[in-house]
């Protein structure tokens, strides 16, 4: 009895997904996001989740970390690790808003664990060799646990280091051209994609 | 020939005031109203635009952070904004002159 409810229920959820389409704009679903929450805790092997961080959290060691983060994270993560950038608006799933509890609540081994390793059938790649002394991954470790401390000040510096690409600085630059008066406000007309 | 084709490139280049992102929008202008919940900016092409302010907008004043009761009627602004149903909904508001960021580089 049990099992034909279960194959009339996912055949019915099967029915659903298929007429809706499958978007990354949608928000995982709560069973999705649980199977996943466990899968990812389970894919992090206990030994892993053990290890301590071997590299003190040192103002140098945070500072090396943040420009770390702002040049190859912040691109899905945002600088304050808020996820809110348009990749990481637009994945599937979303890119979580590391400075809440569902982060910050994971053991340092784990964070670790994921940096080098990555998770997969998401948008987190592995960053590392997989091996337990990579110093830049461990540092950035540090610098998640700061993101729920991260100052406005911090943040705009970190702006300065996040990648761009041409067209992106010839638009910053004409930007800040503009706010600091030296072109005319009334002369553009079209709008420029890329 | 040459010479008109550059004149329409350099005319193209210079014709941009709303850089779009994917759903993201750069707007330039000059505020023309505010309210509490929105900014209404003439923009460089003569446009009026009312742009939505929620609480996860940020202000930069002169590249530094700020909030909205330091932006006055009359201030130039780049507003980051991204589209939602009918509406533009800011993200980032900047104001007030500074020199350029400089750019790191590793």
């Amino acid at each position: 009895m049990i099992v034909i409810v279960i194959v009339i229920a996912a055949v019915a959820y099967g029915i659903v997904v298929i007429r809706h389409g499958f978007s990354a704009r949608d928000n995982p679903s709560w069973l999705e996001s649980s199977v996943a929450r466990k899968t990812r805790s389970m894919a992090v092997p206990s030994s892993a989740k053990n290890m301590k961080n071997p590299v003190p959290k040192t103002p140098e060691n945070l500072k090396e970390a943040e420009e770390h983060w702002a040049d190859h994270c912040a691109i899905c993560h945002a600088n304050n690790g808020s996820g809110s950038t348009t990749i990481g608006r637009n994945l599937y799933p979303k890119t979580p808003d590391m400075r809440k509890a569902e982060t910050q609540g994971m053991a340092d081994g784990e964070l670790y664990y994921i940096i080098e390793n990555g998770i997969r059938l998401s948008g987190m790649p592995a960053w590392g060799e997989g091996g337990d002394n990579d110093e830049a991954s461990w540092k950035l470790v540090h610098f998640i646990r700061h993101l729920p401390q991260l100052t406005p000040e911090e943040e705009k510096h970190m702006e300065s280091m996040n990648p761009k690409s041409p067209e992106e600085k010839q638009e910053e630059q004409q930007e800040q051209d503009f706010l600091n008066g030296q072109s005319e406000p009334a002369k553009k007309s079209k709008p420029m994609k890329h | 020939m040459k010479r008109q084709f550059a004149i329409l490139i350099v005319i193209g280049f210079f014709a941009s005031l709303a850089l779009a992102h994917g759903n993201e929008q750069h707007l330039m202008g000059v505020v023309k109203s505010i309210s509490k919940s929105s900014i209404t900016v003439q923009t460089t092409n003569n446009q009026i635009q009312e742009v939505t302010i929620t609480d996860k907008t940020t202000f930069e004043n002169a590249g530094a952070p700020s909030r909205m009761d330091d932006l006055k009627v009359g201030d130039r602004v780049v507003i980051h904004a991204v589209k939602s149903g009918d509406k533009l909904v800011a993200h980032t508001v900047r104001f007030g002159a500074r020199k350029a960021a400089s750019v790191h580089s590793r």
